[in-house]
């Protein structure tokens, strides 16, 4: 049958590059951070601030709740740190990097070369762990748009590094957020100064290259009084057959009246059709509306890793704050998504919105998990929820866990779920009008996840329908 | 805990010497966990440990079934009368059914209660519990009337516990309304019940969870039972009033074409904490279930619901719904859902709704625009909201009283 071939269908973006790396000694010591933050050329205070996050990492153990089990981590076995070596001394002009890895960044797609003026899009490439070339600096340098790598926030902007790292996630957070609290190794750091409307999407791709090691990134991006911006991140990666843990850390932090918008298309290798390799998608995202009126976006498009655990968040802690979560996370043969959002009302006139739509094909799962707490302080708030889930097959699940708390009169908070199969009437609509199963299946997929594909900015938007139809081919037959 | 509780197991019965050191075993297991606390998952929402530590200095067990007065009993339609004291079977009254029909008697072994253990409650029942009632319907009869299980407590129970089981049957094609009456407003005290439900092929068992006045009872209660193929369940819970009640329900659809129906109005006044948690497991294709939980919450009142539907990858065709609804009064109250699903089968129609909130200020009003006082206009939206509940109640003079019974608390609403 000809789904059946497209239901094993290989994973597109797996290719690896041979560049020869840099690698920190394996196993998780004070050594192995001290090293990372020796070859990071970091001040003294953020070396104590690993070491403090890693003392606290030897009394936390690693969570266990979670609907997706994974085999034992040997956090022992794994490298911490690997860098391209011919990023040893960092290259001056896009000339002067490996032309390998210009190439595998064009085989993505990425707008890094000439593409960067047509597509506008200012690319910070993290390739495995140090951020390869920054683009359009010029143009964001001029607003006073601070758009770099972490590592050189911290030497360059050691003050606001200062105030806000670990601020939305603070070190004695969970396992995996403590984690990388101490290992991180590089990342994006963005800061919109007051009244500034970011100019251009502001984008990184990662991309997880070296066997064995684990990707720690660390984002922080900090919109001041009335600012804006929006922040994209997608990744693929190259096929590997040991499962690889990510665990970044994403804070971000609105100041009175600004917005951030983060979107997320992620497509890493899930493994193969047996459920052997993939990826452990284990982020932490977490968002401070701090100010009086802002508001933070969450848009995500998960298809890839073979477990997916991550709940970005938002504390609405400012007067009439907007907290947002758009979410289509789609799991096809073995892979298990454990995924959802907490929406954490502290100030009045708060206000959230979830929309969740989950899709598992083949011996999938998918989950969907939430919280929903308004605080007895957040009068006339308001929050609501919509998550819906999709089977094709009955080898494959879909859960809802929302957790809902009202602690005041005057808020309301409403919620919805439902979980159905392709409807049978729109398929036989569809193929009576000459759409092939497979094209219809696309069809109808890509309406039910429309009202989050259209959160999504123009450049991903593309993307992210293309990659949901590939995602789900041959899933109905 | 240890010192929480004095318990005297010379003063419980055990029908042998195994038996009482089972019980010894259970209560040494209890102890080891002790109450179950937020931590656990399915007692998140209500913190069981601390609210007894709080309310309780010392509990002992009970002994005492001395009936100390006349029980009024319910004259707006006619039942069977079952009469409990203190969670012991004391008397029954089945004169309007057929001979040898419906049977009730004591329960003394605790057989069939040995499953494995969901929660340390259940080995605290298993432990100290005095037994209950076995009720059986037998195959092909239809109850004509109603029976009510008049629960009574004394007025000496104070910092006593009362653990009691219960087995309910139902037969092939019968029927039974089974309606549960807590009377009982003076002692403090706990009731820790473990209830087991078999409802056979094309079976009906309506059970209706009534608390007469308010009370300053701690309770808890499991029901747990297995559907045949085509049976039907259909369980209304109406016991505002207490202290603290969570009642838990764990229902599995066995076989094809079985429905299950929980349905809840609660009315939450000061000091009071009710949780309701299901979980029911739809294992067969076809089954359908349908719960409709409202509560409404006034002073530092606290409503808790837990829901979960699980369907078996064989289950096609399922139809399950969920809906959880609360009118929040006060800034003091708190509504707490967790309505989950978990699914493995694709034809399936599963969804779930909640919703928290207060009283909808334009209906409001809209009733003032048309001369009713504020006060007045709250309290019929509030009837509205829960009166709902009894639509599925065909009996109408069951409904008429559960109604009165549900003005009367609304009626103290300020």
């Amino acid at each position: 049958m000809k789904s059946e071939e497209l239901k094993n269908q290989e994973y597109k973006y797996g290719f690896t590059t041979d560049i020869e790396n840099i690698k920190a000694p394996k196993g998780l010591t004070d050594e192995t951070i001290k090293f990372i933050s020796k070859i990071k050329k970091e001040p003294k205070w953020m070396l104590d601030w690993r070491l403090k996050a890693f003392n606290r990492l030897k009394v936390l153990n690693e969570p266990n709740w979670q609907k997706p089990k994974y085999p034992k981590i040997d956090y022992q076995n794994l490298y911490y740190y690997s860098a391209p070596k011919s990023l040893k001394d960092k290259p001056k002009t896009l000339d002067e990097v490996d032309p390998k890895l210009i190439e595998t960044y064009n085989k993505l797609g990425i707008p890094l070369n000439e593409q960067k003026r047509l597509s506008g899009v200012a690319v910070d490439a993290v390739f495995d762990s140090v951020s390869v070339a920054t683009t359009f600096k010029g143009e964001l340098d001029k607003k006073g748009i601070i758009f770099c790598p972490i590592s050189e926030a911290i030497q360059k902007h050691p003050d606001l590094v200062k105030k806000y790292l670990g601020s939305v996630i603070p070190i004695s957070d969970h396992y995996f957020a403590t984690l990388n609290s101490a290992v991180f190794t590089d990342g994006s750091f963005v800061y919109i100064p007051p009244n500034t409307r970011c100019p251009m999407e502001l984008s990184t791709y990662f991309r997880i290259n070296a066997s064995e090691t684990g990707q720690f990134e660390r984002t922080l991006i900090i919109a001041d009084k009335g600012s804006y911006v929006s922040y994209l991140e997608g990744c693929t990666a190259p096929m590997r057959d040991e499962n690889q843990l990510h665990a970044a850390n994403v804070e971000l932090v609105a100041l009175d009246d600004a917005e951030i918008k983060y979107s997320t298309v992620q497509n890493w290798y899930p493994g193969d059709k047996d459920g052997v390799g993939g990826i452990y998608n284990f982020v932490t995202k977490r968002g401070a509306c701090r100010g009086r009126n802002s508001k933070i976006s969450w848009t995500q498009v998960e298809t890839g890793s073979a477990i997916t655990w991550k709940y970005p968040s938002c504390i609405l802690q400012g007067d009439n704050s907007v907290g947002e979560f758009y979410s289509i996370a789609i799991t096809n043969n073995h892979q298990k998504a454990d995924t959802g959002t907490k929406m954490i009302h502290l100030g009045k006139n708060t206000k959230s919105k979830i929309i969740s739509k989950g899709i598992s094909a083949g011996q999938a799962d998918n989950t969907y998990r939430g919280l929903v707490d308004i605080g007895a302080k957040a009068k006339n708030s308001r929050n609501y929820t919509q998550c819906d889930s999709l089977l094709m097959g009955n080898k494959c699940g879909a859960h809802t866990v929302p957790y809902i708390r009202n602690k005041n009169s005057s808020s309301t908070i409403e919620h919805e779920a439902t979980t159905s199969k392709i409807n049978e009437d729109q398929l036989f609509y569809c193929n009576q009008r000459g759409l092939n199963q497979e094209e219809a299946v696309s069809l109808i997929v890509n309406g039910f996840c429309k009202e989050v594909l259209q959160q999504l900015p123009m450049e991903f938007a593309v993307e992210a329908q293309k990659l949901v139809s590939i995602s789900l081919e041959g899933s109905v037959g | 805990m240890e010192q929480l509780f004095n318990i005297d197991f010379k003063r419980i019965n055990s029908s042998n010497d195994k038996e009482a050191a089972d019980r010894k075993k259970y209560f040494e297991l209890f102890l080891k966990g002790g109450l179950p606390n937020k931590k656990n998952e399915n007692w998140k929402f209500s913190d069981l440990n601390y609210i007894i530590s709080k309310n309780f200095k010392n509990i002992t067990n009970n002994d005492e079934y001395k009936f100390d007065e006349k029980i009024e009993t319910i004259h707006d339609f006619d039942h069977n009368k079952v009469i409990l004291v203190n969670g012991s079977l004391k008397s029954y009254d089945l004169h309007f059914e057929e001979k040898e029909k419906v049977k009730i008697k004591t329960l003394k072994s605790l057989e069939g209660f040995h499953h494995q253990s969901k929660n340390n409650l259940d080995y605290l029942n298993k432990a100290l519990s005095i037994g209950g009632f076995n009720l059986e319907v037998q195959e092909n009869y239809k109850c004509k009337k109603p029976i009510i299980i008049y629960n009574y407590f004394t007025a000496n129970l104070n910092n006593k516990i009362i653990n009691n089981s219960n087995k309910i049957k139902v037969s092939q094609n019968s029927e039974l309304t089974l309606i549960e009456y807590n009377i009982g407003e003076k002692s403090k005290f706990v009731k820790n019940t473990f209830e087991k439900i078999n409802i056979d092929k094309g079976a009906v068992l309506k059970n209706i969870i009534l608390q007469k006045t308010k009370s300053n009872g701690y309770f808890y209660k499991n029901i747990s039972g297995i559907q045949d193929y085509n049976s039907s369940y259909q369980n209304f819970i109406l016991s505002s009033g207490l202290k603290f009640n969570k009642i838990e329900i764990d229902m599995i659809l066995e076989k094809e074409k079985s429905s299950c129906h929980i349905l809840s109005g609660l009315n939450l006044s000061k000091e009071e904490h009710q949780e309701i948690k299901t979980q029911i497991n739809h294992l067969a294709p076809n089954c359908k279930s349908y719960q409709k939980i409202k509560n409404v919450l006034e002073s530092d009142s606290k409503g808790v619901y837990q829901g979960k539907i699980f369907v078996k990858d064989i289950a096609q065709k399922t139809d399950a719904y969920q809906l959880s609804k609360a009118l929040i009064l006060n800034d003091e109250a708190e509504f707490n859902a967790k309505p989950e699903l978990e699914i493995y089968a694709d034809d399936v129609k599963c969804s779930h709704g909640s919703s928290s909130g207060s009283i909808d200020e334009e209906a409001i009003h809209y009733l003032m625009t048309r001369g009713i006082e504020l006060r007045e206009a709250k309290k019929l939206l509030i009837k509205g909201f829960l009166n709902e509940i009894f639509d599925n109640i065909p009996e109408e003079k069951i409904r008429t009283f559960l109604e009165k019974s549900i003005a009367v608390q609304i009626d103290e609403i300020q």
